[in-house]
Parts: C-alpha cells; sequence; structure tokens
C-alpha cells in the first residue's frame, strides 16, 4: 500500500535525561511514521515515554540519539528560532491543563497564533476564530475568559487554538485527563469530527476510552514501542463505527 | 497589540501589585518634577540675591591671588591680592559687546565702638563745659550723676551677695571709687575742679558702666554711586548716597537695626516680628527670653535717661501699669514683663512714650562713626567717616546674608587696608622730591605710617587734602601751594577732617581694588559673558582670574549643589527601592506564568515576543505612573508657583530672593521626570524578562504532567 510521505518520521530515536548524574532512559530505538490523517494514539503507563516521544515530535525537545523529522525537516538540525517557527505554522498543541492564556478571552486566546504569524487581516483572523469556535461549539463564549468557562469548554477554546492556524498535526498530550467522561467523550467526538474533515491527530493518554476509538495505537512500555496496531484506515472512524 | 493587551491585564488582574509598584513610581516622580523644580528655581533666586546684590554675573581678582575669592566668606584665606591697573581694566572690559559696567570693589570687615552711655554723656558734658554752655552743662551733670549713683545702687546690691573678703583689689578699689563718685560731696565741689572731677569719671567710673557696644561690620569699599546704579537690588532707605567724592558710609537697612538699634528697642521688634509669625508668649520659649532680657537689662533704658525724661517715662509707665510705683527700675520691670494680651499696646506704648527720650540708635545718620580694622600687614587703622543714610537689597530686607553688606567709598577702604591711595601716594613722592628724602617701598611707607621708626617722612605729612597735592603737582605751580596746607589739621591723620575731603573721579577709580564685579548686559549668558571677559583678560594680560557669581560667592554658591547631591541622593535611593521592588515583583509574577509563558513558547511565540511583552508592561508602567506623578508634580508645583513657599527663617530669604519662593514649572522637568520613570521601570524589568525568555516550552508540558 502507497502512503503519502509521512509527516512525521522517528528513525531510531533515543532520548536520556539526566537525572543528576544517572542517565534515565525515557526512549529507546524508536521508530514511527504518522502519515496525513492518521488519528495516533500513543499509549502506555505512566512513566513509559508518551509525553517524551510527543515533545520530540512537537519540536519542544530534542533526541538523545536518532533523526526526527517533522514535516520533512531534521528537528536536530534547526536553530531555536526556526523550531518555533515550525511549531506555529506545521503543528498544533492541546494540552492535559488546557494552558489558556487567563487574561485573555475565549476568542483572543484563539486569535493569540494567528496574530504570531502575522499572516491574515484582522478581519480574516476574525472570521477564522469565529468559525472554529461554532465548530467546537462555544461561539456564544467567545468574549468569555477562561476562568468563566468550564474544563470542557476550555479544552474546546483550545482545540480551536490548536486548528487555527491550520496545521499538519496536531499533539494531545492526554487532553481528556482533566475532563469527566462525559465530556471527555465529547471532546474526543469532536477531535473524531475533525480528523474526519482531514486534520491529522496524534494523541498521549492512557485513558482507555480514548484508546478504544484511536484508528491507530502505539503502545509504549518502557521507552520501547511494544505495540503498533492500526485498526482502521485513515479518516475511517466513521465509517467504523457505523459500522 | 495583543502584547500591550496581554500586558494591561496582567497589570490589571494584579492589582495590588500594581498599585504599590505604581505608587512607587508617582511617588519618585513627584519627587523629581518637585526637587527639580525647587532647585532650578531656587538656585535662580538665589542667583538673583547675590548677583543683584553683591556678586555681579561675574568678578575680577588678581590673578595671583593666595586664596580664591569668597563674597560671603570662607574657611580658608581672603588673601585675594589686588587689581594692578584698575583703570585700565575697567576700560578693557567696558568696551567688551557683553559688558554692561564694572564695579571696583574691597571687602574686610571693620569694627566700630559705641561707647557706653557714661562715655557718651561724659564727653558732652565735657563739650558743654568747654563751651560754657551751663544750661546743658547743668542737665548733662544731672544725668551724669544719674548714672553714678544708679552704679553705685547696683554694685552695692551685689556687694551684698558676694563674700567681700573674695574681691579683688581692683574691684574692691572700684567700689571705693564709685561709692567716692555717687556722693552728694563729689558733686557740690564739682564747680571747684571741673577738668578733675571729669577725669575721675571719665578714667575710673565709666569703665564700670556698661560695656561697650562692639559693632563688627562686614563692608564693601566700592564707588557707591556705581554700584547703587548696577545693581538693581540696591535701594537708599534713609538718608542719601554718599556725594560723589566724598567719604562716607552707608549702613546696610539690616545690620542697622540688628546692631546699631536700641537693644530694648530691637528686642521688642523681634517679639512683635515673632508673635506675628503666630508664637505666644506664653508658650514660646524664644519669647519668654527676650522678655526676660527686657526686664533684666533696665540699665539700658534708665542710663539714657536724665531726670527730666526720667520723670516722663515714670508717669506714662505709672498711668499704664496703673501703679504708684516711684521707683523707675521697678517701673520698668513691671512694664517690661508683657503677655499675650498686653503686648502690642505696651509696644506701641514704648514707642510713643519711652523712645523718644532714648538714642535709638547708637550712631545716626549724620554722626561721623570711627572704623577700625587692622590692615592687609595687620597694623591697626582707624578713619572716620560719616554716615549718610541706610540702604536695602529689594525684597533682601530681611536676609543676614545680603544684610552683612555694607557700603563705603574705596578711599576709606584703602585707607583702612592700608593701601596707599593714589593720591596719597603723589603726595608722598612730591614731598619726597621736595624735601629730598629718600624713596621708600610702598611696604615700608606703611611702616612709617604706623610707627617704623626713623624714617624721615613724618606721618603727618601724608595727610594733606588732595585738592591741595593736585595743585601742588602742576608744574606750573610749584610747591609753594604747601604753605597753604594746614598742617596741623592734617597732623590728625584719622581725625574727622579726613570726612571732608573730597576726591575726583580720577582719584577714586586711579587707586588700588581688590576686586570688581561685573554685570553683563540683559540676555548675555553668565557662560557667554565669562568666556569673553577671560578671552579679553588673556588677549591683554590683564593678570586676572574671571570667576562666576557661583564660584565666587563661595560656600554659599555650593549651597544649591549641596542641596541637589542631598534631594538626588533621596530620588536615586527611592528609585532603588522602586526598582528592587518592581523587579521582584515582576520575577515572582514571571514564575507564576511559567505554564503561559511555555505555553505560547510552545505555540510558537519566538524569545523576542515574550520580551515585548514585558517590555510593554514597563511602559505601561512608566507610561501612567509617570503621567499620574508628572501630572501631580504639575499641579503641586503650579500650586506652589501661584501661592509660594513661606520663608520661614530669614536665611531663607536670600536663598528665595524675597519673603516667599514662587516654583517654576517647566516642561523640562516634567519630560525628565518621565524618562527617569521609563528608566527605572525599564531597568527593573531586565532581569525577570531575561528569566521569561528562558522559558522553554517544555515547561509548558511539564507542568502538565
Amino acid at each position: 500500500m502507497d502512503h503519502p510521505p509521512a509527516i512525521v518520521r522517528l528513525t531510531g530515536v533515543d532520548k536520556d535525561y539526566l537525572l543528576g548524574k544517572v542517565v534515565v532512559p525515557a526512549l529507546r530505538g524508536i521508530d514511527l511514521a504518522i502519515q496525513p490523517g492518521e488519528f495516533t494514539v500513543i499509549a502506555g503507563p505512566s512513566g513509559s515515554g508518551k509525553t517524551t516521544a510527543l515533545n520530540l515530535i512537537g519540536c519542544v525537545d530534542v533526541a538523545t540519539r536518532g533523526i526526527v523529522t517533522v514535516d520533512g525537516h531534521d528537528t536536530a538540525k534547526l536553530s531555536e528560532r526556526d523550531l518555533t517557527k515550525l511549531r506555529l505554522e506545521r503543528l498544533g498543541f492541546i494540552f492535559q491543563s488546557f494552558n489558556l492564556v487567563g487574561v485573555l478571552d475565549a476568542f483572543q486566546n484563539v486569535e493569540f497564533p494567528l496574530l504570531l504569524q502575522r499572516k491574515l487581516t484582522k478581519a480574516e483572523r476574525r472570521e477564522r476564530v469565529m468559525d472554529l469556535l461554532q465548530e467546537v461549539g462555544i461561539d456564544q463564549y467567545a468574549k468569555h475568559r477562561p476562568n468563566e468557562l468550564s474544563g470542557g469548554q476550555r479544552q474546546r477554546v483550545a482545540i480551536a487554538r490548536a486548528l487555527v492556524t491550520r496545521p499538519q498535526i496536531v499533539l494531545a498530550d492526554e487532553p481528556t485527563a482533566n475532563l469527566d467522561s462525559e465530556t471527555g467523550n465529547a471532546i474526543v467526538d469532536l477531535m473524531e469530527k475533525l480528523n474526519d474533515e482531514g486534520t491529522t491527530f496524534l494523541f498521549s493518554t492512557h485513558d482507555p476510552r480514548v484508546v478504544d476509538r484511536a484508528g491507530r495505537v502505539v503502545r509504549l512500555m518502557d521507552g520501547r514501542i511494544v505495540e503498533d496496531v492500526t485498526r482502521r484506515a485513515v479518516g475511517a472512524s466513521r465509517i467504523a463505527q457505523s459500522a | 497589540m495583543v502584547l500591550f493587551r496581554i500586558a494591561l491585564r496582567n497589570l490589571w488582574s494584579h492589582k495590588t501589585k500594581t498599585l504599590i509598584v505604581g505608587g512607587l513610581l508617582v511617588f519618585g516622580t513627584l519627587l523629581v518634577v518637585l526637587g527639580q523644580s525647587l532647585l532650578t528655581t531656587l538656585d535662580q533666586s538665589m542667583a538673583r540675591s547675590i548677583v543683584n546684590s553683591v556678586a555681579g554675573h561675574l568678578q575680577v581678582y588678581a590673578a595671583d591671588a593666595k586664596d580664591n575669592l569668597a563674597l560671603f566668606g570662607s574657611f580658608e584665606g581672603t588673601e585675594i591680592g589686588q587689581i594692578k591697573d584698575f583703570p585700565r581694566v575697567r576700560k578693557v572690559l567696558e568696551g567688551l559687546p557683553e559688558v554692561q559696567a564694572v564695579i571696583p570693589m574691597g571687602i574686610d570687615s571693620a569694627v566700630v565702638f559705641g561707647g557706653n552711655v557714661l562715655d557718651v554723656k561724659l564727653e558732652q558734658l565735657r563739650a558743654a563745659e568747654k563751651q560754657g554752655d551751663h544750661a546743658r552743662s547743668h542737665a548733662l551733670r544731672n544725668h551724669v550723676r544719674r548714672i553714678v549713683v544708679m552704679l553705685h545702687q547696683e554694685l552695692k546690691n551685689l556687694n551684698g551677695l558676694v563674700d567681700k573678703a573674695k574681691l579683688t583689689e581692683e574691684t574692691r578699689q572700684g567700689l571705693v571709687d564709685v561709692e567716692r563718685a555717687a556722693a552728694k560731696e563729689f558733686w557740690d565741689s564739682y564747680e571747684t575742679d571741673v577738668l578733675g572731677h571729669l577725669e575721675f569719671l571719665e578714667n575710673k567710673i565709666a569703665p564700670m558702666a556698661l560695656g561697650e557696644d562692639m559693632i563688627f561690620l562686614r563692608y564693601i569699599g566700592t564707588d557707591t554711586n556705581r554700584y547703587a546704579k548696577a545693581f538693581d537690588l540696591f535701594e537708599m532707605v534713609d538718608g542719601q548716597p554718599i556725594p560723589a567724592g566724598k567719604r562716607g558710609f552707608l549702613f546696610n537697612k539690616l545690620t542697622y537695626e540688628e546692631q546699631v538699634k536700641h537693644k530694648t528697642a530691637r528686642r521688642l521688634d523681634r517679639m512683635r516680628d515673632r508673635l506675628a509669625g503666630g508664637f505666644q508668649l506664653a508658650t514660646d520659649d524664644e519669647l519668654k527670653n527676650w522678655r526676660k532680657l527686657n526686664k533684666d537689662q533696665h540699665k539700658e533704658i534708665t542710663y539714657q535717661l536724665d531726670d527730666d525724661s526720667a520723670a516722663a517715662v515714670r508717669k506714662a509707665l505709672q498711668a499704664e501699669l496703673k501703679s504708684s510705683e516711684t521707683d523707675l527700675v521697678k517701673l520698668i520691670v513691671a512694664f517690661m514683663d508683657m503677655n499675650d494680651q498686653n503686648f502690642a499696646r505696651r509696644y506701641k506704648l514704648f514707642y510713643e512714650t519711652v523712645v523718644p527720650h532714648l538714642n535709638l540708635y547708637s550712631v545716626k545718620i549724620g554722626d561721623t562713626l570711627t572704623l577700625r580694622g587692622l590692615t592687609a600687614s595687620g597694623y591697626p587703622t582707624s578713619v572716620p567717616v560719616t554716615l549718610y543714610g541706610t540702604f536695602r537689597f529689594r525684597s533682601l530686607d530681611k536676609s543676614a546674608v545680603s544684610g552683612a553688606a555694607n557700603l563705603t567709598d574705596l578711599n576709606t577702604f584703602r585707607d583702612l587696608y592700608g593701601f596707599m591711595s593714589a593720591d596719597r601716594k603723589k603726595e608722598l613722592e612730591a614731598l619726597e622730591a621736595k624735601s629730598g628724602v629718600r624713596a621708600i617701598s610702598r611696604d615700608e611707607a606703611e611702616a612709617a605710617l604706623f610707627g617704623g621708626e626713623g624714617e624721615e617722612v613724618a606721618p603727618e605729612a601724608v595727610a594733606v587734602t588732595p585738592t591741595a597735592v593736585e595743585a601742588a603737582l602742576d608744574p606750573t605751580e610749584g610747591f609753594d601751594e604747601f604753605a597753604g596746607v594746614d598742617m596741623a589739621t592734617g597732623a590728625k591723620t584719622h581725625g574727622a577732617s579726613l570726612a571732608d575731603l573730597t576726591y575726583t573721579q580720577a582719584q577714586t577709580d586711579g587707586g588700588v581694588v581688590r576686586n570688581a564685579a561685573i554685570m553683563l548686559k540683559p540676555g548675555v549668558a553668565v557662560a557667554d559673558g565669562l568666556r569673553a571677559v577671560t578671552l579679553a583678560v588673556e588677549r591683554e594680560k590683564l593678570g586676572l582670574k574671571v570667576v562666576d557669581w557661583r564660584k565666587a560667592s563661595g560656600l554659599i554658591g555650593d549651597f544649591v549643589w549641596v542641596i541637589y547631591v542631598i534631594l538626588f541622593t533621596a530620588i536615586f535611593v527611592i528609585f532603588i527601592v522602586a526598582l528592587v521592588i518592581i523587579n521582584n515583583s515582576m520575577v515572582m509574577a514571571t514564575m507564576e506564568r511559567v505554564r503561559e509563558i511555555g505555553t505560547m513558547r510552545a505555540i510558537g511565540a519566538q524569545r523576542t515576543e515574550i520580551l515585548k511583552m514585558f517590555a510593554a508592561e514597563a511602559v505601561v508602567l512608566g507610561t501612567v505612573f509617570g503621567a499620574v506623578g508628572v501630572g501631580l508634580g504639575a499641579a503641586i508645583v503650579g500650586t506652589l508657583g501661584y501661592v509660594g513657599i513661606p520663608a520661614y527663617v530669614d536665611q531663607m530669604v536670600f536663598l528665595f530672593a524675597g519673603p516667599r519662593l514662587h516654583l517654576l514649572l517647566s516642561p523640562t522637568h516634567l519630560l525628565f521626570a518621565w524618562a527617569i520613570v521609563y528608566v527605572v521601570a525599564a531597568l527593573s524589568t531586565i532581569y525577570p524578562a531575561y528569566l521569561a525568555t528562558r522559558i522553554t516550552p517544555l515547561q509548558a508540558m511539564q507542568d502538565a504532567e
């Protein structure tokens, strides 16, 4: 089966952390490629290396050994400035604790990456942000500050912020961990819907509900991939569900 | 823009912190505005006081001076040499387009002895006896007798308190003398030996009476008429200016009041002023002290009263006190025991009924006063001059600094200072030529004048009238004119006749001066004038040092700089405190915002953008609180400019150039203060901003785990 070129590729990647003088291996010999449109979960217990893998892919950390390429760029060879630019242009982030800017309202939080990009006019920004807020279902809360929103609403704002620059891949670190199950399910529903519309998602999670709904599951244990299962074809979640 | 919004929101969401930081910034700004305005105004007003009363814009003095010129005194010496050729200096400098006038000066101090009441009365008595004025002699005799009796009474009282065995021989003898002078027999026998009695009183009794009044005077010897014209704060109060070419003295009104006026009257004046300032006799120690002195020093009044005056004063005081007491001393003591209720009435009464019988000023306008001083080489000298009047420096009436400056003519100064005035030098040369005396140097001449031994030039030969000398020097006339010179009068070198001499302007200009004030034309900046004069002095090789008024005024000129240093140290400390507090609170805020900043970085914000966000906070802080501080400062300065800061003590009058200091509001000061706030805000943001740029996106992630 022919694959389009991978958005993210990890080849023989090791990551060590220094804990005082002790070297703690976090990842060992990881080989992984993420194709466009995938809805992938990196699963595993705490300390298995999920977040570390996500950080390497998210260009916020660099591998100790091996090669990480994002959108064709070897991240080890990019400057700090270029990495930041790569994150801005190609990646979207969803955090476990939502990480919204407390002093900005929902609209401004979502608009923020667009302002950093400096590509769109004010009207264009407004249109895109409002469309997204509508899409994630919280357009009526555009003027609310994060502390005036529920956890689920905040995560929706965070999702809208991650999508607003139309990134090639959205990285989500335990996006449902701080949400009750109902809200968590609704968030996963939303991400599935967005995935159907073409957004590539890569999660780290140990929430079985999320794992069950993933198109592909990469299971980590002690820094190594112990399982990599593709359950359905790209963009086929809806089809699978209805089947 | 969003960064500004975040900055604003950040400040807003930490209101307490922002207010504390803002308060500090506002306070600092306020202080800068106020301080600068105060100092600039103070500097300008002080400049006005100094420039227009004593110093002029610039001062010149001999380049080879040992000490620096200090017009208001200094801790160093006052050896400032002398300007060699003043007429040339004036010609060159007054030729400059920047210079308005050059006024010659010699600043020095002298002492005037007031003489005690008994001395004065005895002198008058002697004169009356000499003139055969019996009526006056009789009145004066009674007055002298009153004083002696009072003195005797006092000594007797004192005697009762002291163990006689412990008295010195001198004191014991004094007691015996006073007893004799107070006795009826002494006065009964007065007519038989007038001179003998007078001598006894003058030599034995007078020294035991009230001590002599010694007046220390700081004076400026100058061309008083040019001075009056050039210094626009100068203003005659009483009397008249010294007539052109005459010797004379002008008291500064303040000195005149402080030192020459009758002491009890002066104390009452002071009490009146202090009471007007809101103090109360019931509570204020200073006022109580003056009241006590007035009661204790009743002699200041009683000694001056003759029988008739004493009777008049007694009657007035009895009426005021509703008393039948006849002892004048007791009446005066009771009268002087004033309180807040009766002060105003008694003050008025004192001036209406007591003062007419007193010698209100020990030296009156028209009197001749004898200035005593030391010449440059240390010889005592004295010069009699006529007191023509009193003057003041407008709006500096109460300033002791400018009030210390009295004026005399240049020739008197030269005599006191031991300079040979031009005419005297000529005289001397003329006399030498005539009598074939060997030439003597100036120093030797002085020695000859004031006690050098074995010199052929008799000192009395020197004091010929200059007009006569002029004639004598006329080659057509020869020296026969000397025949007309009254050598007997001249012999009293420093006798009263000296005061009557007349000098031509050339003679006045021609002699030695120590320093000269330069007045610049209106609109010429002091620095420009200084440059022009310095260049001219170098070009013409005048051998002068040129200094601006600030330097010339010595310690006083430095005063503003001292305040500057103190104030700016205070401002510096406040801003350092502000800086530390802002820095700390921002570092703490940064620590609280690690996740937020990490998230921004993860989303794609560059370090520079994080930096901009912090800069925006600094700018907002600086703008908002700087504006508040500047606004408040401007309002306060504006108000103080309108109302004026009152000069609470007399020294402040000089600094303020008047009774109130009206602060000036300058846009430069406001901008400067605002700029400082920006700098402080920026400096205090540097470190937290640096910390913030070090936050990695990873920290946003880790926090979440």
